[in-house]
């Protein structure tokens, strides 16, 4: 296996006539940091969608962490070590902060049988997937008696889950704000705890669909050092989607640039940013707006 | 988990007492069974339409599964001596408990059958498959071929296995079934009442309820977090059509006849009228709508007499929800808890 923890291979989506991602490759390695960047309607969320399972890619191929994951459900691409984020926040908006990571952290609870196991057979043929499911939903059932039971394991993890959230909204800066309920946080935490709650799943590879979206310059600059440091610290590769150049400059390694669904370069910052095609895409939006 | 087993008992204890305490007033034994029932249907009810935020409006066709399927298993266990020797309330408490287990199992299983294609899709399926689910069990109740012994002896069948099929064949058709043995004391009907508190609660304090809540909140994000969403609403509905069953089969054993309309779309309504008026998502809230629903025509009979209980019931209700989505849309509890009455005040913000 390749140290590829993502790979997209020539994947293309489209909504009927309109062909919303064409031919788009991409390879995410552990400890990258590249950017997606494009005009409005670039496809650049298509692209999320389609590496996450939200949509099933009409031709080429998403692997994640070396499996095929074409047309499988959200979660299980989720478990196989991807996560993101939304551009138009999704939180649960009723569920105070840390509830909202703990959702999430749910995947690391002890499972029935070996995580080595479950993950060999969700990587391995129809009829071992299939087996994977079965076994999962035993894992489920006995979680469910566990809980209404109450034994003491079930304290125990429920104890880990709520210090593991408790963590990662620490490193979020979201601390003091852990019992508010999320429809209550301030734009910026709400994006913060958007990522708090990615983490919480436990990924090698994060995607983020502008998270510094409608924040102002001084919280831009302090969320892109954050990501630095979670890049370091959780040792991801980061996907992040921006539409602020120079951050995006100033922060990635690589850059991928759409525009109309279509790749039109690939490269460190100075490359892309002396490329003609860029810069006429760019300058053509802002002739339109 | 001693806990859990200790509290159980001792909730079992106090419910076996009260029945004997109250035992010499039919009335009240009736009302509290019938309140009970109806707490029953109206947590199990929110945990799906509540608590998971889908629609289902067909819990009353999962009650009436519990209800024959109930009567069904007591009426064959009745035929034998299941504990030779022992007092008659104890092998008629231990008959009733298969029968309420037989009852909540089938209801749990059609509700996974039900649920497991119509959860996978977005929108509201659930909703017209529930409704169609009720009225399916209805009309097949009332047509069931009743098979006449002789010819069930031509299929062979014999000795308890003719029993049963004659019973399955027997379910009374449009008239009703009736010669149900009376075997649901209150303290039963409230022992489970404790039951499904208890259980809802312990599940929304673990992360299938927060999945739960999870899904109602944003299902599109909650897929993304790796929650297995179609799996935990067929789980949640599987388990809430489970308590519906054992409410259906602890109500059929304190009526003297059960009527498959006893268990159609009015009913189904009524439940729903329930949680709606209490607070979606409020478990205390279902408990107290459906105790004060249940006593409402009750009360006003006795206030103002002259009508029957049953006449009024619907009028009231389609009434109480028009007034409820006008003034109070959020029910009388929203979400909130009453066990969680002091405990939100004293965190810091
Ligand atoms: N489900 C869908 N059905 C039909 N068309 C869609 C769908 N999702 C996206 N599109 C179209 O695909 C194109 C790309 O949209 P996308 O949201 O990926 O752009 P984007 O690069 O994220 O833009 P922005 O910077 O505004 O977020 C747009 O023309 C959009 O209308
Ligand atoms: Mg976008």
């Amino acid at each position: 296996m390749s140290d590829a923890q993502l790979e997209v291979k020539q994947a293309t989506m489209r909504f009927g006539g309109l062909k919303a991602l064409s031919e788009f490759s991409l390879t995410v390695k552990r400890g990258d940091l590249l950017g997606l960047i494009g005009p409005n309607g670039a496809g650049k969320t298509t692209a999320f969608n389609v590496l996450t399972g939200v949509y099933a890619p009409t031709t080429g191929d998403v692997l994640v962490s070396g499996t095929r994951v074409n047309g499988r459900r959200p979660h299980e691409i989720n478990r196989l070590g991807l996560a993101r984020t939304f551009q138009n926040i999704r939180l649960f908006k009723e569920l105070t902060a840390l509830d909202n990571v703990k959702v999430a952290v749910l995947a690391n609870t002890r499972p029935l049988f070996s995580r080595e196991l479950m993950g060999r057979l969700r990587r391995g043929t129809g009829a071992q997937r299939a087996g994977a499911k079965v076994l999962g939903a035993l894992d489920n059932y006995r979680d469910w008696w566990r809980a209404i039971l109450g034994t003491g394991g079930f304290h125990q993890e429920e104890a880990d889950v709520t210090a593991r959230a408790g963590q990662l909204l620490e490193v979020m800066g979201l601390s003091a704000r852990a019992d508010e309920l999320a429809k209550n946080l301030p734009y910026g935490d709400q994006r913060r705890l958007e990522i708090a709650r990615a983490l919480g799943t436990n990924p090698q590879v994060l995607l983020l669909d502008e998270p510094a979206a409608g924040m102002n310059t001084r919280e831009k600059a302090d969320l892109m050092v954050l990501i630095r440091a979670l890049r370091d610290k959780f040792s991801l590769g980061i996907l992040l989607i921006e539409h602020d150049m120079k951050l995006v400059m100033g922060i990635c390694e690589r850059i991928t640039v759409l525009d109309h669904g279509e790749t039109i370069a690939v490269g460190t910052p100075a490359e892309v940013r002396a490329n003609p095609k860029v810069i006429e895409a760019y300058l053509g939006e802002a002739a339109h707006a | 988990m001693l806990r859990t087993t200790s509290t159980l008992v001792v909730a079992g204890a106090a419910c076996a007492l009260a029945s004997w305490l109250f035992a010499s007033s039919q009335f009240f034994a009736l009302q509290a069974s019938l309140v009970g029932v109806a707490v029953i249907l109206a947590v199990s009810l929110n945990l799906i339409n509540g608590i998971t935020g889908q629609f289902s409006i067909g819990h009353g066709g999962f009650m009436g599964v519990g209800a024959y399927v109930g009567v069904v298993t007591s009426s064959l266990l009745t035929q034998f001596q299941l504990l030779p020797g022992a007092p008659q309330v104890v092998s008629d408490q231990l008959v009733l408990l298969i029968a309420l287990a037989t009852g909540g199992l089938a209801a749990g299983t059609m509700g996974f059958l039900v649920g497991l294609p119509s959860l996978r899709l977005k929108g509201d399926y659930l909703a017209i498959v529930t409704l169609g689910f009720g009225e399916i069990i209805r009309v097949a109740i009332q047509n069931t071929k009743e098979i006449a012994s002789d010819e069930l002896k031509l299929v062979q069948a014999q000795g308890i296995g003719a029993e049963l099929a004659y019973r399955v064949t027997h379910l009374g058709r449009a008239t009703g079934l009736s010669q149900i043995p009376q075997l649901t004391s209150f303290g039963m009907v409230w022992f489970w009442v404790f039951v499904v508190v208890m259980v809802t609660r312990r599940i929304l304090g673990s992360p299938h309820g927060r999945a739960l809540l999870a899904i109602r909140e944003d299902e599109v994000a909650a897929e993304a977090m790796g929650v297995d969403t179609t799996g935990y609403k067929v789980r949640a509905f599987a388990v809430a059509s489970f308590f519906a069953g054992v409410a259906g089969a602890l109500f059929a054993h304190f009526q003297a006849i059960i009527t498959p309309a006893q268990f159609d779309f009015v009913k189904s309504t009524e439940i729903v009228v329930f949680i709606v008026a209490g607070g979606l998502g409020s478990t205390s809230g279902a408990v107290v709508s459906a105790m004060a629903l249940t006593l409402l025509p009750e009360v006003m009979r006795s206030l103002f007499g002259g009508f029957n209980v049953e006449q009024i019931r619907k009028p009231l209700f389609g009434l109480l929800l028009v007034v409820i989505m006008l003034t109070r849309p959020q029910g009388l509890f929203g979400t909130h808890e009453l066990w969680d009455l002091g405990k939100r005040k004293k965190r810091p913000a």
